[in-house]
């Protein structure tokens, strides 16, 4: 009986288990469906902020206005790590954790000097532990990243840009494709990417005039960029949780078929034998 | 007649989107109209209405606050703090547009 105890016990603790995961399944559902609703909400204003700042990305304006320049050379440059609070996501954490090591490494490489920004505490840990410098830290971005979130993660950033202090910045995060397809990203935020519009910004009129339009638009266009990604990555983190707790559910459930076939079998045996005992006393006494 | 594409965007959802004949937008300094065929031009936005006039009749009216206006070619991009069928109650930060302090920065710049 003893044998048959043991699975028993093994039993209801995977149930306990499976019960936990499934829960965390569910709730990672209910959160995706919403995080995935912000991040469809929030990618045609960022694509045409993004086409309307690449229009207004000329030479011509660089020199006076600090945001807009374009090292020569890139000495020093910034990188903002975005990772979850939590863990049991799978590889979701991992992946960005790598991506930024490859990245730091590829920049150092290259004789640039890194500062690393991390959001999310497991990315801190990480870094952390193995004894890396890191700049500044964050864990106080919730499960619902707001614009105010994002302009006070990169303010700090924008300013070091524009004030020299910094040649680059580029953000590590997921990307969002689907609730299963979450990988690895790295934006180029700063010096601002796409078309330098050479010449084509004398087509354009500008009112009341392209410096004040800029420097209306620039923040806002970084601030955005910034929402864009917390909210993306937000998603992927709940889209790899979802993955990682349905198959632990889904596991949870072969390891209990499994322990339940062995405790019937265990318990057959026994009766069995119980049976056999009996036969044998009756035919003792005959 | 060839028509403008139109797009009007607010950070949280696309306000219209479609063909139209013309339009009336509340630029920083009083109200532009557009036709198609209009000269790239990228304008600040104050707030105000925005009138489309649709290519089959009829016109959409939206209030915007703040925000942007581009044109190249027939298409035509509104990015906007606020964009709704009414006013809101309170603009929204971003949306605030200090014309006297524009005027003030121009002159600066000479």
């Amino acid at each position: 009986m003893a044998g048959s105890r043991d699975v028993k016990r093994r039993i209801k603790s995977v149930e306990n288990t499976r019960q936990i995961t499934r829960t965390m399944e569910l709730v990672a559902t209910s959160k995706l469906k919403r995080a995935t609703d912000r991040v469809r909400a929030a990618a045609p204003y960022n694509d045409a902020l993004a086409s309307i700042v690449g229009s207004l990305n000329a030479p011509e304006l660089a020199e006076k206005f600090p945001l807009l320049r374009r090292p020569e050379r890139v000495e020093r440059a910034a990188v903002l790590l975005l990772t979850a609070n939590r863990g049991l996501a799978g590889g979701f954490n991992a992946n960005l954790i790598k991506e930024a090591r490859l990245l730091l490494e590829r920049l150092a490489g290259e004789g640039i000097e890194t500062a690393l920004h991390i959001v999310g505490k497991k990315g801190i840990a990480y870094f952390r532990f193995r004894g890396y410098p890191i700049a500044s830290t964050r864990v106080d971005i919730g499960d619902h990243p707001s614009m105010d979130d994002a302009e006070s993660v990169i303010a700090g950033l924008r300013d070091e840009f524009a004030a020299g202090r910094t040649d680059a910045v580029h953000i590590v995060s997921s990307e969002f494709i689907s609730a299963t397809s979450t990988p690895p990203r790295v934006t180029h935020l700063l010096p601002i990417q796409g078309r330098s519009a050479s010449g084509g910004l004398d087509n354009f009129i500008l009112t009341p005039k392209a410096e004040i339009v800029l420097e209306r638009l620039l923040p806002a266009y970084l601030r955005n960029s910034t929402y864009r990604a917390l909210v993306e990555n937000m998603a992927a983190e709940q889209g790899a949780r979802r993955s990682a707790m349905k198959s632990a559910t889904d596991n949870a459930g072969d390891v209990l078929e499994y322990l339940t076939r062995s405790y019937n079998r265990a318990r057959q045996g026994q009766i069995t034998q119980e049976i056999a005992e009996i036969v044998g006393g009756a035919a003792a006494l005959e | 007649m060839s028509e403008l594409q139109v797009r009007v965007v607010s950070p949280d959802r696309v306000v219209f989107e479609g063909p139209a004949a013309s339009l009336v937008a509340p630029a920083w300094d009083g109200k532009v109209g557009v036709l198609p065929g209009h000269a790239p031009m990228i304008a600040l936005l104050g707030s105000g209405e925005l009138s489309i006039d649709l290519p089959e009749g009829g016109s959409e009216r939206f209030f915007v606050a703040g925000g942007v206006l581009k044109v190249e070619g027939d298409d035509l991009i509104i990015l906007t703090e606020y964009g709704g069928t009414e006013a809101p109650e309170e603009l929204p930060a971003g949306a605030q547009l200090d014309v006297g302090e524009i005027l003030e920065a121009m002159e600066s710049a000479g």
